[in-house]
């Protein structure tokens, strides 16, 4: 009897103890308590914050978590970034965590179970996932204390990180397409190398001499969106509206531009990377299988360490019928909002976004600057090159809503069954359409 | 039984109501932490939001639990009572459960706790950070409107691809499973070493099979360069193909050979995609093994009797194969059919790994799919949806599973 009751209480303690472990009682989450301003805080006379002081005033003895994904390189100028910001506001400890593999899945699943970093990367995904429920922290307050505002950054980076008018993350970096090609290939044609002033034309009319050439393709491009988004803009229009509310995949503009693709890669002077036997063609290029390609700032880094000795050079895109126009990718760095240190997981972001921290970045190669005064800053002729369609009036970032994947999508399948003889433009752009205008209309 | 016929009427209750009263709290204590209610940092760090929450959103799940915890724990108690009486029945009862209860309540927790707490969520829309909506069949019925509108036919679509690969991989990886077991059966040299070559590929994580499938599938791959060099035996010459790129079906590709078309419109009559196929090589190339192991223990069971006995009566080793290996192997058959099947229609790590669905969608599972939507890779997190969709694939594979039981086991008991 004793025994059995023994047990029987045993189980009940064990599946308590259990239970009791399965959700800690974490302190309720209180409001950290801030100091009351004692003296006004001596705000600098000039309007930005000189280095040396914090961009806001931050809770004392804050300790802040870090995380973003990237290889050892980002990582690298993340840290320097973590020492420059320990010098302007040497009371913050940052804990930084790079989560290479994974990011936004992993982040998702921390957010949800309440262990999420108080400081993280915010792509398009995460902004759909956190920003409509508020899980991360609108800095407009912060960035008004800091005399930070939008137009200190190139007006389309903010588009991803607005929602109802309010500004979720900063933009950390960005990356364009540039015009990539190699000069050797143009020299064996005898075909004058490409200029700024480039018109899709001349860049067709000079594919068609490599390909009939019979050594190298002409123009190197994927079924991919990313690609195609600046022959669509340079023809006058978008994926979709500009209110985000219809697809405009079935406009003669979007389907003039891929008729032009399409007739390229018909007459063979465009080709797609597996045609030449490369897995992408940045590696096309570094191959010396294709004369020119559309690739961004990465291709410096990665012509560098895979490519070394071959030569290449890039220039900016080039213009369509209707403007000379580029596509931005750009991921943002936000505050989750149960941070408890807001005060200085927001100085961290305004810091490291801020100009002093850009313009230390950019000098590494690494990416571009945020603020558009910096672009004189790029060291390398090729990036500054590619890095002129960030700044073109009619860039922009193929941004459309919480669907954005489903849409781009849509667009790279079009192209793919274009490529592939299985539909011709219009079709398959009238498929893209509504594809895409389902997915618009869908929460 | 003695103790029963002696003192038939006795109610013990003491015993009767703990058991009730513990397996009803220890239930629904799970049943509160699997509550269906919105996640998120605030829900997450304070059990008092967390209960308000509960109160909110979770209060009809926790009282369909309560009743069925109820019944569960009248069902003990009834037991418990049963036995009381019974030194020896109790105190067997009472250590059975004891070494359960650790089992029994991780599995309440994190695998039945779960499945009922998906169950609840595909019939609300839920992304996580916001309370659960109820929207009835709703999700169901997202799942098949691909039928009417072909800008929503992902699902189906991943259906459609999933059933194709379960028809082409599960036959064939049975078979050469059976082929091969029967072959390291036979006394050779060296079969442990074959043993182990073969079974190999099972061992190795199917993430870096897949990897090293995805180089061998490049259009520059190996794959390519043998077809070439078998080709140029015979003088012709290998067009590459971009293996795990290529969309085009196998029956597209025939009826194209014979100057026919099938319009993209109609996907669901093209086949598998190339790229697909390319998948399905690979699957086999590493489950035969696994298959072969089982079929291999099998053979080993079948008495070597009825082999002399055959060949006494004359028997050729064909018919020895056919008449007496193959039918004493028909219940591991039938198993391996069956977890074939089940495997095949949940693929998705080649899936994640090589192709991310593409190209055109024709290696788009429903597995994938699920991961898609629940984790809002391409769009915002729809937890409901995935739910739905992971409830229709089950009740898909417990459809084919009875189908294939029936089918397969008919006729074995004969042997």
């Amino acid at each position: 009897m004793k025994r059995t009751l023994t047990i029987v209480s045993l189980i009940l303690v064990l599946s308590m103890i259990l239970a009791a472990c399965a959700k800690p009682t974490a302190a309720p989450t209180a409001v950290p308590v801030v100091e009351p301003t004692k003296a006004p805080v001596a705000e600098p006379a000039t309007p930005k914050p000189a280095a040396g002081t914090c961009p806001i005033e931050v809770e004392p003895n804050a300790t802040i978590t870090f995380s973003g994904w990237g290889d050892e390189s980002e990582q690298a100028v993340y840290k320097a970034t973590i020492e420059r910001f320990k010098a302007v506001c040497p009371t913050v400890t940052v804990n930084y965590t790079p989560i290479p593999a994974d990011f936004q899945t992993k982040l998702k699943a921390q957010m949800a179970g309440g262990t999420a970093p108080d400081v993280f990367y915010v792509d398009d995904q995460l902004m759909t996932a956190f920003a409509p429920t508020e899980q991360i922290l609108a800095l407009d307050e912060f960035m008004a204390q800091a005399k930070v505002t939008k137009a200190d950054f190139i007006p389309a980076l903010l588009t991803i990180f607005t929602q109802n008018n309010k500004i979720y993350a900063l933009p950390k970096d960005w990356g364009t397409l540039g015009l990539v090609y190699l000069p050797e290939v143009f020299k064996e044609v005898g075909i004058p190398e490409p200029t700024d002033k480039w018109t899709w034309t001349d860049l067709r009319a000079a594919a068609q001499k490599i390909a009939a050439g019979g050594k190298y393709g002409g123009f190197c491009m994927g079924a991919d969106w990313a690609r195609f988004s600046p022959f669509a803009t340079s023809y006058g229009n978008a994926f979709v509206s500009k209110d985000l509310k219809t697809a405009t995949l079935d406009t003669p503009e979007v389907l003039a531009a891929a008729q032009f693709v399409a007739d390229m890669f018909k007459e063979k002077s465009l080709v797609r990377a597996a045609d030449v036997s490369a897995g992408w063609c940045g590696e096309a290029i570094g191959k010396k299988l294709v004369g020119m390609t559309t690739e961004g700032g990465w291709m410096v880094n990665f012509m560098k360490t895979t490519f070394a000795d071959v030569a290449w050079k890039a220039m900016p895109i080039p213009s369509g019928p209707k403007n000379q126009s580029d596509v931005i990718f750009t991921n943002g760095i936000g505050v989750n909002a149960s941070s408890k240190f807001p005060k200085a997981a927001a100085a961290f972001v305004i810091y490291a976004t801020g100009r002093d921290n850009q313009a230390e970045i950019v000098k590494t190669g690494f990416a571009y600057s945020t603020h558009p005064d910096q672009a004189a800053l790029i060291v390398d002729p090729n990036d500054k090159a590619i890095a002129k369609g960030g700044l073109m009036p009619d860039t922009i970032v193929a941004y459309w809503g919480p669907n954005t994947g489903k849409i781009n999508d849509a667009v790279s399948q079009a192209l793919d069954r274009i490529f592939l003889g299985d539909q011709d433009v219009a079709t398959a752009f009238k498929q893209a359409q509504a594809e895409a205008q389902s997915a618009l209309d869908s929460k | 039984m003695q103790a029963d016929t002696r003192k038939p009427k006795q109610f013990h209750a003491l015993p009767s109501i703990i058991t009730f009263v513990s397996i009803f709290v220890v239930l629904l204590v799970i049943a509160v932490l699997n509550a269906p209610t919105m996640g998120g940092p605030k829900v997450m760090n304070s059990i008092t939001v967390f209960f308000q929450e509960v109160k909110a959103t979770a209060l009809p799940f926790l009282a369909v639990i309560a009743v069925v915890a109820a019944v569960i724990g009248l069902v003990a108690a009834r037991m418990i009572n049963k036995v009381w009486g019974n030194a020896r029945l109790r105190s067997e009862t009472l250590t059975g459960f004891a070494f359960l209860a650790p089992y029994l309540v991780v599995t309440l927790t994190f695998t039945i706790g779960v499945v009922l707490f998906a169950f609840y969520i595909s019939f609300h829309n839920y992304d996580i950070f916001t309370r659960p909506t109820w929207v009835g069949l709703a999700n169901y019925a997202e799942a098949f409107k691909g039928f009417s509108d072909s800008t929503k036919r992902d699902f189906l679509q991943a259906l459609y691809n999933v059933l194709w690969y379960s028809i082409l991989v599960v036959p064939t990886q049975t078979f050469l499973a059976i082929q091969m077991a029967v072959l390291l059966n036979k006394p050779m040299k060296g079969k442990q070493i074959f043993r182990t070559i073969f079974y190999a590929p099972s061992v190795t994580s199917s993430v870096v099979i897949t990897l090293i499938f995805v180089w061998l599938y490049l259009k520059g791959g190996y794959v390519n360069a043998l077809f070439n060099s078998v080709w140029g035996i015979f003088g012709g010459k290998w067009t590459s193909i971009n293996w795990l790129g290529d969309p085009r079906g196998l029956i597209q590709m025939v009826v194209e050979a014979f100057g026919g078309k099938i319009p993209s419109t109609q996907w669901f009559f093209r086949g598998p995609s190339i790229a697909w196929m390319a998948i399905m090589v690979q699957n086999i190339f590493t489950t035969v093994p696994t298959f072969m192991i089982m079929f291999l223990a099998a053979l080993q069971d079948i008495n070597p009797a009825l082999y002399e006995a055959a060949s006494i009566e004359g028997a050729t080793p064909r018919q020895m194969h056919s008449k007496i290996t193959l039918p004493m192997l028909k219940p591991i058959v039938s198993l391996v059919v069956v977890l074939g099947t089940i495997g095949t229609l949940q693929v998705f790590d080649q899936v994640y790994l090589a192709t991310k669905g593409g190209p055109l969608k024709t290696s788009l599972t429903p597995v994938f799919l699920i991961y898609q939507e629940a984790l809002g890779i391409n769009g915002p997190i729809h937890m409901g949806y995935a739910s739905a969709l992971a409830f229709i694939l089950a009740v898909i594979i417990f459809i084919f599973t009875f189908i294939q039981r029936r089918g397969i086991e008919k006729g074995t008991e004969r042997y």
